[in-house]
């Protein structure tokens, strides 16, 4: 809070002095339960944006453009969201946005953004957020969608599950992973045969636990939990006693688990990891960003960090910032970007109509002693 | 309060005439005050911001009104927010799988939540000050379970999206400018509505027995009767601007319709002022751009709210309106 | 749209599934247990639904989190400061907020929203949003056949319940205690009696929001602590109180460990969700035959 009002004070006092001002608007969940991505998502934009104005600007067309981030909170509330969207777009008059943090702002905002011609870089995860006819929306981080598949082949073969259980939030992001899972779960040939659902604030899990124990599973999956809720999961099925394999498919989030269960219920968790331990850009960006916040990076922030990068280059090959169009073709046009994640890509066109689903490599990791040790390596076609 | 006091020795119908005129009697005046209050924004059209503010500031009107027009029969409804829900998602559910015309849409909705009041009060309405608050509360987190388990029905949490939006004798109310002046106009008419209500035995009979149950009983009024009209209404009003929501927003989750709604819509009543009819809108009119001031620090709002809401009921209970009729030299005050 | 769930696909091990149910309900009761008694004597007192009685849960967990892992005091100093803390806040807030509301039920419940939001909100600004956990107060596991008692756990229920004694000593055997329960049974005869209600307010209130941040100090090391963790155990309270009756402490126990076993019990036969809307059917039912509670008295 003091953060983001100190934040904002630089803003104003950059404007002071300013040559040409580009606006990015953040519809970004900065209180309740999607505070913690929110703030990964909102940071990330903050720090592209201080790299350009360290050097003077973005260069678009032989003008520098200052770059401002204009956040607002959307309380993880879809008609927060649309409002925070109208504030931006029509009282900001902003042309990109980064946001929103959940599914359902994502689909409410959608409408305005494109009618708007405003560029959207979104974290929800529904496969409804991208599609042939939201020309404007893109998504700079991996979902289940993408990941689920090649990990769970691996996980399942290297590990020999047969029966999974699984715990979700009942809210849409929930139901979305849940029903991801269960599709590539079988595919792959195991089964999420134990699905539950709970109120997103629900802080005992012992009863769907005990239940879940019931029916013998190998493991539990703890995609689509907030960090702190799977952390809860893992500390009391570790004291029930559960004594099988630990799996997050997706959703970066290890430190989080690991304060809360402690380092000894962690272990041997299977967890699925955009970053390898042994890139030192990831490395760097996350001591950044500690200096600049005093926060624990959160691991959707660097896929926002490459992902705004990827917008502010788009303008720059565009030479505009106000035609959007040509700076959505500049945007999908890059290919090989080298960003902070490794070589980024864009796909999705055959499962979503629209190649604007970012693709990047990314890690199955073992955590062992509150560390991420990698087990496989892995692209969107499979793992090794 | 003001009117206990003078009540002891009268009528009822003097007693309630004097409770009327009590915040100012001027309606008069003050109906083309609210045409010119309406008719600003026409004058921002070159901002469409201003205008969504707008249009949500005349859906809150109406929402609040159905609370208010509950409250002056005695009863806080905390799940006022499930109301709204259920007028919406019906109207979707009509409007999406039924094609059916705006017009039979939102009359869909509001028929259902209509009924659902009825329904619900026919039971719950025995119950007095807490209890009935515990009850509608229970009701209202029960409302938004069903929908978030409602499946293909209701969308599950992801809710509804797509809906097209509102189409009245040919004209298609797609734009924030065009769709504020429905907004308005059903706003001012709610308004309009409750003016006239009150000016009715049956107005005034609602009006005694939120102020002294006993009294209006003895007195040969109903108090389960004109509870469950007001009930009935007031979630009527609820119910027609959650349809309106939906159509503008295009949009419907169950989270839209929360505890934290129904919360709101209490916020604005009491800031506002309750027994009367201009303090549903001053308090919409107040609460409903307020959060744009700290958009960006929420946490400093709810603060602020929190204060605001306790300072109001501490020094001022009938809310900003209060502020007139203190001002006015205390008058009827013990 | 409603999943019943049955055995039939799946082999069960029943002993372990009852057996763990039962223990973990009875556990989770003792937690909404003093949740409840705290609301009830709240309402008892003031007449007032307390809405901001979550926050104090929330409140009483940041306590015992900093005292532990901030101070580096033991456990059992960190749940006796955040009583007493909690005990002034709550007198302090009654005097200065909740005066003017003393028997006002709708005004004082609405007034206790905006302390709920002040409360809430104070703690966002301070602690930030994200889940804190602190350690546990012991480790390991005590097993009963297939049933699993995790120490954790057992050190809440022993600590619940020496909380529970010492408050029934106080109610029962203590001056203040006895006039405190006068005035929750009938103000006006302990008016009658001479008993000094302008101090029995502040007590009520003060105790009352005191037993709601210990049991979140209790359960700080259990679950995680956020300034968002009182909303469901207030919702608890609510159900719990309206079962047992509001007002009546012996009714608050017997719900709270009759919610506590049903919501362990029920889980395995159904989903969660579901239950959750059963429960809240049967609370619309009973407050609507039988608004005095389990125990109460037919009739109000």
């Amino acid at each position: 809070m003091k953060k983001i009002a100190i934040a904002g004070l630089l803003c104003l006092a950059g404007t002071a002095f300013a040559q040409e001002e580009l606006k990015i608007g953040a519809i970004v969940t900065l209180s309740g339960a999607g505070a913690a991505w929110g703030q990964a998502m909102l940071y990330a934009t903050e720090l592209a944006a201080d790299d350009v104005n360290a050097k003077g600007g973005l260069d678009v067309g032989g003008k520098k453009y200052k770059v401002k981030v204009v956040p607002y909170d959307d309380k993880y509330q879809a008609g927060e969201a649309v409002t925070a969207a109208n504030r931006l777009v029509f009282e900001d008059k902003v042309k990109y946005i980064i946001g929103p943090v959940g599914s359902a702002a994502a689909l409410a905002v959608t409408p305005i953004v494109d009618k708007n011609k405003v560029v959207m870089l979104t974290l929800g995860f529904t496969d409804k957020a991208l599609g042939k006819d939201k020309a404007f929306n893109f998504r700079p981080n991996l979902t289940t969608m993408e990941t689920s598949q090649p990990q769970i082949n691996w996980i399942v073969k290297a590990k020999n599950i047969k029966k999974v259980g699984g715990l979700f939030p009942n809210d849409e992001t929930g139901q979305q992973i849940a029903q991801d899972l269960e599709k590539a779960y079988s595919k792959a040939g195991a089964q999420l045969n134990a699905k539950e659902f709970f109120e997103r604030e629900r802080v005992d899990m012992m009863p769907l636990l005990t239940r879940m124990m019931a029916k013998g599973i190998d493991a539990i999956e703890l995609d689509g939990n907030a960090p702190g809720t799977a952390g809860l999961i893992v500390k009391q099925a570790r004291e029930l006693g559960f004594k099988g394999f630990i799996i997050r498919s997706g959703g970066p989030a290890t430190p989080e688990i690991v304060n809360v269960a402690g380092n000894g219920a962690a272990n041997g968790m299977l967890v699925n990891t955009p970053i390898n331990p042994a890139n030192t850009a990831v490395k760097a960006y996350s001591d950044r960003y500690f200096a600049k916040y005093k926060k624990r990076m959160n691991g959707f922030s660097p896929a926002f960090y490459d992902g705004t990068h990827m917008l502010l280059q788009a303008m720059s090959a565009a030479g505009t910032t106000t035609d959007t169009d040509k700076v959505r073709v500049a945007l999908e046009n890059i290919k090989d970007f080298k960003g902070i994640l490794g070589t980024l890509n864009w796909t999705g066109a055959e499962v979503y109509g629209a190649a604007h689903q970012i693709s990047a490599p990314f890690y199955i990791a073992r955590v062992q002693d509150g560390q991420e040790v990698i087990e496989a390596t892995c692209s969107l076609t499979e793992c090794k | 309060m003001n009117v206990s006091t003078m009540t002891e020795n009268h009528n009822k119908g003097a007693r309630t005439r004097a409770f009327d005129q009590a915040p100012g009697n001027a309606w008069k005046a003050w109906i083309p005050a609210l045409l010119v209050l309406f008719a600003i924004p026409l004058l921002l059209a070159g901002n469409p911001f201003y205008i969504h503010l707008a249009v949500l500031i005349c859906l809150n009107i109406i929402f609040v009104n159905g609370l208010a027009l509950i409250n002056r029969t005695g009863q806080l409804s905390f799940c006022h927010a499930a109301f709204m829900g259920m007028g919406a998602y019906a109207a979707v559910i009509c409007t999406v799988r039924f094609q059916t015309p705006f017009l039979i849409s939102v009359s869909a909705g509001v028929a259902v939540s209509m009924l659902a009041a009825y329904l619900l009060g026919a039971v719950i309405l025995r119950l007095q000050g807490v209890y009935f608050v515990l009850v509608t509360f229970c009701f209202g987190e029960l409302f938004r379970l069903v929908m978030l388990e409602g499946g293909d029905i209701t969308g599950g949490a992801n809710g509804i999206a797509n809906i097209p939006p509102a189409r009245l004798f040919g004209f298609t109310f797609d734009s924030k400018l065009s769709f504020y002046v429905l907004a308005a106009a059903c706003a001012f008419l709610s308004i309009v509505f409750l003016i006239a209500l009150f000016k009715t035995p049956k107005g005034n009979s609602l009006d005694a027995v939120g102020d002294n149950p006993d009294l209006a009983e003895a007195s040969g009024i109903s108090i389960q009767g004109s509870q469950t009209f007001a009930f009935v209404l007031g979630s009527a009003f609820a119910g027609f601007s959650g349809a309106l929501l939906a159509h503008y927003l295009g949009f419907v989750s169950p989270e839209s319709f929360n505890q934290h709604i129904s919360v709101a819509a209490i916020i604005m009543l009491v800031i506002g002022g309750r027994g009367s009819v201009l303090g549903p809108i001053l308090g919409a009119l107040i609460m409903t751009p307020l959060p744009e001031l700290f958009r960006s620090a929420i946490e400093t709002q709810n603060i602020m709210y929190g204060i605001t809401l306790i300072l109001v009921l501490k020094f001022l209970p009938m809310g900003l309106v209060g502020i007139g009729a203190k001002l006015r030299g205390k008058k009827g005050q013990p | 749209m409603i999943r019943l769930r049955a055995f039939g696909d799946t082999a069960v091990d029943f002993t372990f599934l009852i057996g763990q149910a039962l223990t973990n309900g009875l556990i989770i009761g003792l937690l909404y247990l003093l949740m409840a008694i705290g609301f009830t004597l709240v309402f008892g007192v003031m007449r007032v639904v307390n809405f901001a009685h979550g926050e104090f849960y929330m409140l009483g967990a940041f306590s015992a989190y900093v005292c532990v892992t901030k101070l580096q005091l033991p456990f059992l100093a960190a749940v006796l400061a955040t009583f007493i803390l909690t005990l002034v806040l709550g007198w302090i807030i009654e005097v200065v907020v909740m005066k003017g509301f003393r028997g006002e039920e709708l005004n004082g419940m609405i007034a206790t929203i905006g302390l709920a939001m002040i409360l809430q909100n104070g703690a966002l600004m301070i602690f930030g949003p994200d889940p804190q956990s602190m350690p546990a107060v012991a480790e390991g596991v005590v097993s009963l056949g297939p049933v699993m008692l995790p120490m954790s756990r057992l050190y809440v229920v022993a600590f619940s319940l020496v909380v529970l004694v010492l408050l029934y000593g106080f109610l029962m055997h203590s001056k203040g205690g006895r006039a405190l329960r006068a005035v929750v049974q009938d103000i006006e005869i302990a008016n009658a009696q001479g008993i000094r209600s302008q101090f029995m307010y502040p007590l009520g209130f003060g105790i009352g929001v005191a037993l709601a941040a210990v049991a979140g100090a209790l359960m700080a090391p259990v679950f995680s602590v956020s300034p968002s963790i009182g909303s469901t155990p207030l919702l608890k309270a609510f159900i719990v109180v309206i079962l047992g009756g509001l007002g009546s402490i012996p009714g608050a126990a017997l719900a709270a460990l009759l919610l506590g076993v049903f919501e362990s019990v029920a889980n395995p036969f159904m989903s969660s969700s579901f239950s959750d809307m059963l429960l809240f059917g049967f609370v619309i039912l009973m407050l609507i035959f039988r608004p005095s509670g389990l125990l109460g008295k037919a009739g109000r």
